[in-house]
C-alpha cells in the first residue's frame, strides 16, 4: 500500500516508474537467464558433475612448413644414403646402373649405421659419431602452436600462433627441418594408430558445475583400454563408452579450472600408449597440462602439453629400442633395428642425428647431477568428443545393483 | 444409391474409433461380468472357424525346423524371399503368397546343403537310423527307415505307403546313378525337403464330432498349428506321438502338451517371432540412414536395436510374467555399447548385453521409444511424425490409416529449413492445411509429434534448427505433454490390449478374423484382461480353445465380406479399400 500510495501520489512520472520496474526486473531476473547454456545441468555431456571425453584427433603442435617460414636456410636433414651421396665416392659412377648404385648406397648406409663391434646405431645411438648434417630450427621468431609451460618467456621460446608468448616448443625446433615432420610428411600422422584402435586417450572431469567458469575441477587422464568408435566417415562418435585402463602407470589425476570456457589443468605426469609397426611403446608426458576450449556441444579443442623424456621420445619417434610385443615382451632386436633404420631412410634422418638433437634442444627436467636437460618441451594439438568413461568391471554400477 | 468415397468412409471409421472402442469396451465388460474378477469363469463362444490353409514356412520357421530336426549346426545356405505382409502380419501373408522360381532354387540349395551336411562321412552315423549292409549297393530296408523317420519329421505327419515308396525309389535311383547308398539317401532327402509337404504347412481336416456344420484340423495339422504357434518350429516326436495317439483331441491331453511346449526354452523363440512380425522388423532390411546426419548408425546398431526390443519383450512378458501394457512404459532396457552411443548411455560391458535404465535423464519410456521403432519409422535423413504416428496406430492399436492420395505435394515437409518452419510441427501444420491431407494428419500427427524429441535415428534432442520442439498432443482423447505422457496414454488405451489379442490370434491361425468370430475375440480380450494382460496366458488360452482348431468348410479366405475389424466393431466391407 505505501508503494501504491507513494506511486500514485508521487510526482515521478508514470513512464519513469515503468523504467524503475523494468530495471528491477532486468537486474533481478535477467541474471537468472543465461545468455547461453553454461550451467553443467544444461548440457547433455555433463552428468552429475562428470564429463568425459575421448581424444579424437592428436598431432604434434609444430608450425607452418619450413618452406613457408624459411626456418631451415641450410636445408633439411638427410638420411645416411643422402649423406654418403654427398661424398665423392658416394656419387653414381658413369658405368653404374641405377639399381646397382642404390644397392651400393644401401650397403654403405648399413655399414655406416653399425658400430665397429657390430651393434646397430639406431639401438645404440649414444655410441654413434655426430651427425653434422642434422638440421634444426635456429630462429626463435617463428610462430608455433602451443602454450607457455613454465611461465617464462625465455630466449629460446617461440611466439604462439594463437597470439600468445613464451611458447615452449623445442620439439618443433628439433623436428622443424625434418621433411617427415612437414605437413606432407608421415611422422605427424601417428593418430592413425589411435583411429585404428591400437591406443587412445581419455579425459574425465569431475566436479563440473559450470562449463564456462569453474574454479575447481578434478581431471583424470587415462589410457583407453578400448578401440575408439568411429563413424563410417572415420570420425569419432560422441557418447561412446570406453574403459579406462586399470594400470596405475597410465592413469594420471590432477586439478584444474575452467576460465571463460577454457579448461586449464595443473601439471601432472601422464603416460599413454603408442604403437609402431606392431610394437608397443609408451608415450610419457611430464608436467602435462591441458589448455583446451570446451564448446557447448562438448567438443574440445586445444593443447595437451608438457615435457617428453628424451630417451622416451627417441624410442617413440626414431629408435624403437623399448618396443614390445602385444604380450609385453621386448620385440625382437631385428624388428626394432630394422624398423628404426628403415624409418630413418624413408623419413629422411639419421638415428644418431635425432638422438643428438634431442639432447641438444632438450629444455626440461635437468639431471640433478649433471645439469643436463633430460626432457624436451612437447605440444600436442588435440580434439576430443564427449564419451563415457567406465572403470574395468563386469557391469555398470547400475547393473551391478 | 450413391456411395460415399472410400477415403471418406475410412476417415469416418477412424474418427469413430475412439467412441466405438469405448462402447465395445463397456460392452465387453458387461458381457464378462464387469471383468477384473479373477474368480469369474469365462466361457468360450461356440467355435466359428476359418478355412483350412496352406502356409509357407517363414525363414525363421524354416531355419528352426531344420535345426530341430537335424542339428543347429546344419547349414541353411539360401537367401529367402521377403515375406508378404497381409493384415499387418507376415504370418497372415504366408497363406496368401506363392512360391517363385527363385525361391525354389533357394530351397533346393538349402536342401542340398543340409543333406550334404548330415550325410557327410563323419556325421552319417549319427543321423542315419540304420547301418546299411553296404555303402555301394542299395539297402532298401535301411533306406525305408531313413525315409520314414525323416519324412515323418519333415512332413509333420507319417508318410503314406505311396510317399514312402516314392522317396525310397528316388533313393535307389540316386544310389545307382551316384554310385553310393548315402548319395542316394541325399537325393531322397533333397526331394523331401523341396516337397510342398515340407515347405507348406498344408492343413488337413476331419469332421467335428460335436458340430456337423464344422470341421476341425486333423490331429497332425493340430499338432503343427500348435507347434508353430508355441515354439515357432516343427512338432517334435512327442507331439507327433500325441497326435498319433489322439491325445490332442481331449482337453487334458491338449493342455498337457500346450504346457509342455510353453515350458520349453523355445517358447521364447515363438514370442520373439510374433513380435518380430508385429513390429515389422522385416522392414529393417530396407532401413538406410544418411551417415553424415546420423554418424552413429551402422549395421551393428540396426541389429542390436532389434535385439534390444526383443530381449526386453521376452524378459518382461515371459521371464517376469509382466503385463503386456507395461511394455509401453518400461524404464529399463538391454543395452550394448553400440546402442549406448545412440541412447547416449554408458555401457560398462565391452561386449554383450546389460540391463540399464533406458534413459538416465528420464527422457524415454517403453518400446515405442526404442531405436528399433524410432529409426524404422523415420526417413533416412530426418524424423517423421507422420510415419511414427501411423505406425503407432497400425502396429500397436490396429487402427489403419489410409495411404495418401497420389497427387499430394510433400515439398513443405520434405524441405526443412532453419529459417522457415524449423520444426516438424511447423511444417506439418503448413502441409495439413491442404484439405486432402488434413483428415489423416489429424489422426497421425499428434501421436508422432510426441516422439519428435527423437531424431531420425532416435537420438534425444530438445531443439530442431534452434527452435524448441513442442511434443504436446493427444491420443484419442488423452492429452499429454511429451513422449513420456504418450507412453502412459498408449499403455492405458483400450485398443492396446485388444490389438495385441487380435494380432496374436491372426498370427496363430494365419488369416484375418471373420465377422462371426467377434464374440470369440471379446472372450479372448476379456480373458486377457482377467489374466492381468499376461501374453503367455493369452497364448495358452488361444492354444486350448476350440476356435483355434476349428475349420469352417464354407469359409473362403478370398471372401472379403466375411472379415471383420474388431477394433471398430464395424463390418469391414470397406477393408479392401483401406
Amino acid at each position: 500500500m505505501p508503494l501504491m500510495n507513494s506511486a500514485c501520489s508521487s510526482t515521478i512520472p508514470r513512464r519513469k516508474w515503468l523504467t524503475v520496474i523494468l530495471s528491477l526486473v532486468m537486474t533481478s531476473v535477467l541474471p537468472l537467464l543465461p545468455a547461453r547454456l553454461s550451467a553443467a545441468s544444461d548440457v547433455p555431456f555433463v552428468r552429475n558433475g562428470e564429463a568425459s571425453f575421448v581424444v579424437s584427433h592428436i598431432q604434434y603442435g609444430l608450425s607452418l612448413d619450413a618452406a613457408e617460414t624459411d626456418a631451415c636456410p641450410n636445408g633439411m636433414s638427410k638420411n645416411l644414403q643422402e649423406i654418403y651421396a654427398l661424398r665423392p665416392e658416394g656419387q653414381q659412377r658413369p658405368d653404374e646402373k641405377d639399381r646397382d648404385y642404390m644397392k651400393r648406397l644401401r650397403g654403405v648406409a648399413r655399414a655406416m649405421d653399425t658400430s665397429d663391434d657390430g651393434r646397430p646405431f639406431c639401438l645404440h645411438p649414444e655410441l654413434a659419431p655426430a651427425d653434422k648434417h642434422f638440421r634444426a630450427v635456429q630462429r626463435s621468431d617463428i610462430p608455433v602452436f602451443g602454450i607457455d609451460l613454465d611461465g617464462r618467456n625465455a630466449s629460446n621460446d617461440f611466439p604462439g600462433i594463437d597470439g600468445n608468448d613464451g611458447v615452449d616448443n623445442q620439439w618443433y625446433r628439433m623436428t622443424g627441418c625434418l621433411r617427415s615432420y612437414q605437413s606432407t610428411g608421415q611422422s605427424n600422422a601417428y593418430e592413425i594408430g589411435m583411429l585404428t584402435g591400437s591406443w587412445g586417450i581419455l579425459i574425465k572431469l569431475e566436479g563440473v558445475d559450470d562449463i564456462r567458469n569453474d574454479e575447481h575441477i578434478d581431471i583424470h587422464l587415462y589410457a583407453n583400454s578400448d578401440p575408439i568408435r568411429l563413424s563410417p566417415s572415420r570420425d569419432a562418435l560422441a557418447f561412446a563408452t570406453y574403459t579406462a585402463t586399470a594400470s596405475p602407470k597410465y592413469r594420471a589425476t590432477t586439478t584444474g579450472r575452467i576460465v571463460d570456457g577454457v579448461l586449464m589443468s595443473d601439471p601432472v605426469d601422464a603416460r599413454f600408449h603408442n604403437e609402431v609397426n606392431s610394437m608397443y611403446l609408451d608415450r610419457p608426458l611430464k608436467d602435462a597440462q591441458l589448455q583446451i576450449t570446451l564448446s557447448q556441444d562438448g567438443a574440445m579443442s586445444g593443447y595437451l602439453s608438457g615435457y617428453t623424456p628424451v630417451e622416451a621420445m627417441y624410442d617413440m619417434q626414431f629408435g624403437y629400442r623399448s618396443g614390445r610385443t602385444s604380450d609385453g615382451d621386448l620385440a625382437p632386436e631385428s624388428l626394432r633395428s630394422r624398423t628404426a633404420s628403415g624409418a630413418a631412410f624413408v623419413l629422411g634422418h639419421t638415428c644418431r642425428g635425432a638422438y643428438q638433437a634431442l639432447y641438444a634442444y632438450a629444455d626440461g627436467h635437468p639431471d640433478p647431477d649433471t645439469g643436463r636437460f633430460t626432457s624436451i618441451s612437447t605440444q600436442y594439438r588435440i580434439e576430443a568428443v564427449p564419451a563415457f568413461v567406465v572403470e574395468p568391471t563386469d557391469c555398470s554400477e547400475e547393473a551391478c545393483k | 444409391m450413391i456411395r460415399p468415397p472410400a477415403r471418406s468412409i475410412r476417415l469416418i471409421k477412424l474418427a469413430l474409433q475412439s467412441a466405438a472402442t469405448a462402447v465395445i469396451a463397456g460392452f465387453t465388460l458387461l458381457s464378462v461380468g464387469c471383468g477384473g474378477d479373477n474368480s469369474s469363469r469365462l466361457t468360450e463362444p461356440e467355435p466359428v472357424g476359418g478355412p483350412a490353409l496352406m502356409r509357407r514356412l517363414t525363414e525363421a520357421q524354416y531355419r528352426a525346423t531344420i535345426a530341430d530336426i537335424f542339428s543347429p549346426e546344419a547349414p541353411v545356405l539360401a537367401r529367402f524371399e521377403r515375406g508378404l505382409r497381409s493384415e499387418g502380419l507376415i504370418a497372415v501373408g504366408t497363406s496368401e503368397a506363392g512360391i517363385s522360381s527363385f525361391s525354389i532354387e533357394q530351397y533346393d540349395a538349402a536342401a542340398r546343403g543340409v543333406a550334404e551336411f548330415i550325410l557327410s562321412e563323419p556325421r552319417r552315423a549319427a543321423f542315419v537310423p540304420c547301418q546299411p549292409s553296404s555303402e555301394v549297393t542299395f539297402d532298401r530296408d535301411c533306406a525305408t527307415r531313413f525315409v520314414t523317420h525323416y519324412g515323418t519329421l519333415l512332413f509333420r505327419r507319417p508318410l503314406n505307403p505311396m510317399q514312402i515308396q516314392r522317396y525310397v525309389t528316388v533313393a535307389e535311383l540316386g544310389s545307382q546313378k551316384l554310385d553310393g547308398f548315402y548319395a542316394g539317401l541325399q537325393f531322397a532327402l533333397v526331394g523331401m525337403m523341396t516337397s510342398p509337404q515340407f515347405l507348406l504347412r498344408i492343413e488337413q481336416t476331419e469332421e467335428n464330432p460335436d458340430d456337423a456344420t464344422l470341421e476341425q484340423l486333423d490331429p497332425y495339422s493340430k499338432a503343427t498349428r500348435l507347434s508353430y504357434f508355441l515354439i515357432n518350429s516343427t512338432p517334435d516326436q512327442e507331439l507327433l506321438q500325441a497326435a498319433e495317439n489322439g491325445e490332442l483331441d481331449n482337453d487334458e491331453g491338449l493342455a498337457k502338451h500346450v504346457d509342455r511346449l510353453m515350458g520349453l526354452p523355445r517358447f521364447n523363440r515363438a514370442l520373439t517371432a510374433f513380435f518380430v512380425d508385429m513390429l515389422e522388423f522385416d522392414l529393417f532390411d530396407d532401413v538406410a540412414k544418411d551417415t553424415e546426419i546420423y554418424p552413429a548408425f551402422n549395421s551393428d546398431v540396426a541389429l542390436d536395436a532389434q535385439e534390444q526390443t526383443l530381449r526386453d519383450i521376452v524378459q518382461h512378458l515371459n521371464a517376469r510374467d509382466g503385463d503386456y501394457r507395461d511394455l509401453f512404459t518400461l524404464d529399463r532396457s538391454h543395452m550394448t555399447r553400440a546402442l549406448g552411443v545412440v541412447y547416449q548411455q554408458p555401457v560398462a560391458l565391452r561386449s554383450g548385453w546389460e540391463v540399464v535404465p533406458l534413459s538416465v535423464t528420464g527422457n524415454r519410456l517403453g518400446i515405442q521409444s526404442h531405436i528399433s521403432f524410432l529409426a524404422l519409422h523415420a526417413h533416412p535423413g530426418r524424423s517423421s511424425p507422420t510415419l511414427r504416428g501411423e505406425a503407432i496406430r497400425n502396429v500397436f492399436l490396429c487402427q489403419e490409416v489410409p495411404d495418401p492420395p497420389a497427387d499430394i505435394d510433400f515439398s513443405v515437409v520434405q524441405n526443412p529449413s532453419p529459417d522457415h518452419l524449423p520444426t516438424a510441427r511447423d511444417r506439418l501444420r503448413a502441409h495439413s492445411t491442404d484439405p486432402a491431407c488434413k483428415g489423416c494428419h489429424k489422426v497421425m500427427d499428434p501421436v508422432g509429434l510426441a516422439l519428435e524429441n527423437y531424431d531420425g535415428l532416435g537420438i534425444f534432442r530438445r531443439h530442431e534448427y534452434g527452435a524448441r520442439i513442442d511434443t504436446s498432443g493427444f491420443l484419442d482423447g488423452t492429452a499429454y505433454e511429451d513422449a513420456l505422457g504418450l507412453a502412459h496414454a498408449l499403455r492405458n488405451h483400450p485398443e492396446t490390449p485388444r490389438c495385441l489379442v487380435e494380432k496374436m490370434y491372426r498370427y496363430g491361425v494365419g488369416r484375418d478374423t471373420v465377422w462371426d468370430e467377434r464374440a470369440y475375440m471379446d472372450y479372448l480380450i476379456a480373458t486377457f484382461k482377467q489374466n492381468g494382460y499376461r501374453v503367455p496366458a493369452l497364448m495358452r488360452t488361444i492354444a486350448l480353445s476350440e476356435n483355434f482348431f476349428a475349420i469352417s468348410p464354407v469359409a473362403r479366405i478370398s471372401d472379403e465380406h466375411q472379415f471383420a475389424n474388431h477394433g471398430t466393431g464395424q463390418p469391414s466391407n470397406e477393408r479392401g479399400l483401406l
